[in-house]
């Protein structure tokens, strides 16, 4: 496990976001899925696995995914959870809690 | 962990190991024992300091836990209880719900959380309990069963249906509505309070709906539960370690054909099994306290499994403690035939053992390839 702990707010680059959450969806369903396949609705990832990616994101990105963004639309594809990144981290840089 | 070692006051670890046979008996364990635990932020011991908390580590909460568990597994049922709905909170509430909610947790409040229904238990997506938004409020209506805790809490987070999500709602026990009906006689962790909980029309205000909105069930009972299998798990020590100090200590005093039984091989195979088995769930637990630090995504996984192994270690090594002490365990009260009772409920409770084994046989078929070339590199 490549662990790129980041204790800064800098924004990252969506592209690399993408990629590093592929490859971490690649080593743990022995598959690598287009940045926009829905994950659940074929079949790759089961409630298991979506808080596996809840704790992946996390630790990955110094985030806390709390209870409003537990949402299944958050974690459906990399893109939406590349997304879910970016507003996490934009909104711990400014301070803002749920 | 000793009683000396654990957090807590040293005459309350006496009390919890003195009267423990007699609660089980009881089939309850006294309020005031309860609440001071409470009050003293053991039974939810790694909520945050900010809340009231002990903000202990997973492996230190997990010793804890092993603790209570090795003298009395309806107490530490309230514990795992206890840790999950403020596990829960945690995770789902806002920063609002969290320091409305935990400090009534660490404060001497007791809670519990309710999954199951009669219709719905290891298929937690059947749930037919639902809440739904009335005015500036909300009304829940259905039947939880088989609530550990239940009959003892102030607080009970109730999960449920709401519009194509769910929400795990926090109702206390005293709203109008609320019917808490004690399981009357349970089979193992006879004191834990085991309840069915009926809601009807029971109106609460919005702000008690865990984080506001409607979530995902599948993220909300796997989150919720993961706390509870790593107390489970723990509690599954507990049973092993107070079963290998009374069968070590029996074995070395009690006398038969001339010597001490511990010397008979077929006695010492039990004692063998017992101390393997305790040192097998020992090892899970401690490997999966390690991810749950590291925050590592391998917590998922070695938490079932370390659910898994100790309750079947548990219920392997309490069948070789009671087979070892024989008429001496064979009371209902003593430590050995609560553990005897006490584990098999473990193998049931927090995702049976069938349901364990399908989330890691699920999880080794979709890694198999990774897994043959990480040691295939090696």
């Amino acid at each position: 496990m490549t662990h790129e702990q980041h204790t800064s707010q800098a924004p990252l680059d969506t592209d690399a976001v993408i990629d590093r959450i592929t490859r971490f969806v690649a080593e743990e369903t022995r598959t690598t899925p287009d940045s926009d396949q829905d994950l659940f609705t074929t079949g790759l990832a089961n409630s298991m696995f979506a808080m596996q990616l809840v704790v992946f994101l996390e630790q990955t990105y110094d985030v806390t995914v709390a209870g409003p963004d537990l949402q299944l639309s958050n974690f459906r594809t990399i893109k939406s959870m590349a997304a879910l990144v970016d507003r996490l981290r934009a909104q711990s840089a400014t301070g803002t809690d749920v | 962990m000793s009683d000396a070692s654990a957090p807590g006051r040293q005459d309350t670890w006496d009390l919890v190991r003195r009267d423990a046979g007699a609660w089980d008996t009881a089939g309850e364990i006294p309020r005031t024992v309860l609440s001071e635990l409470g009050a003293a932020g053991l039974l939810c011991a790694e909520v945050h300091k900010q809340y009231g908390g002990l903000g202990l580590t997973s492996r230190d909460s997990g010793e804890l836990t092993a603790h209570a568990g090795s003298l009395c597994s309806s107490l530490r049922s309230v514990m795992t209880s206890q840790g999950m709905a403020a596990w829960t909170i945690q995770r789902l509430g806002t920063a609002e719900q969290r320091a409305a909610f935990l400090p009534r947790l660490t404060g001497g409040r007791l809670a519990a959380v309710a999954f199951s229904e009669p219709d719905a238990g290891s298929d937690l997506g059947a749930m037919s309990t639902r809440v739904r938004h009335d005015g500036d409020g909300v009304v829940l209506d259905g039947s939880k069963t088989w609530i550990t805790a239940a009959a003892y809490a102030d607080l009970i987070v109730v999960v449920a249906r709401s519009g194509d999500g769910a929400a795990a709602v926090v109702v206390p026990a005293d709203t109008p509505g609320v019917r808490i009906e004690k399981v009357a006689h349970p089979m193992g962790c006879r004191a834990a309070g085991h309840a069915q909980v009926h809601l009807e029309g029971v109106r609460l205000p919005a702000a008690n709906v865990l984080g506001g909105g409607a979530l995902a069930l599948p993220f909300l009972i796997t989150t919720a539960l993961a706390y509870g299998r790593m107390s489970v798990a723990w509690g599954c020590v507990g049973i092993l370690r107070g079963c290998l100090a009374a069968v070590t200590e029996h074995a070395a005093t009690r006398h038969q054909f001339g010597r001490p039984i511990g010397e008979h091989q077929l006695v010492a195979r039990r004692i063998a099994e017992l101390y393997a088995a305790e040192r097998v769930a020992t090892g899970v637990c401690r490997e999966a306290a390690e991810h749950w630090e590291a925050g590592s995504p391998s917590l998922v996984i070695s938490t079932v499994l370390a659910k898994h192994v100790s309750a079947t270690q548990a219920v392997q090594g309490s069948a070789s403690a009671l087979q070892a002490m024989a008429s001496a365990a064979a009371v209902d009260g003593h430590v050995v035939a609560r553990a005897y009772r006490d584990a098999k409920l473990m193998e049931i409770i927090e995702g049976s053992s069938e349901i364990c084994q399908l989330e890691l046989a699920r999880h080794a078929l979709a890694t198999r390839r990774t897994t043959a070339r990480k040691e295939s590199a090696q």
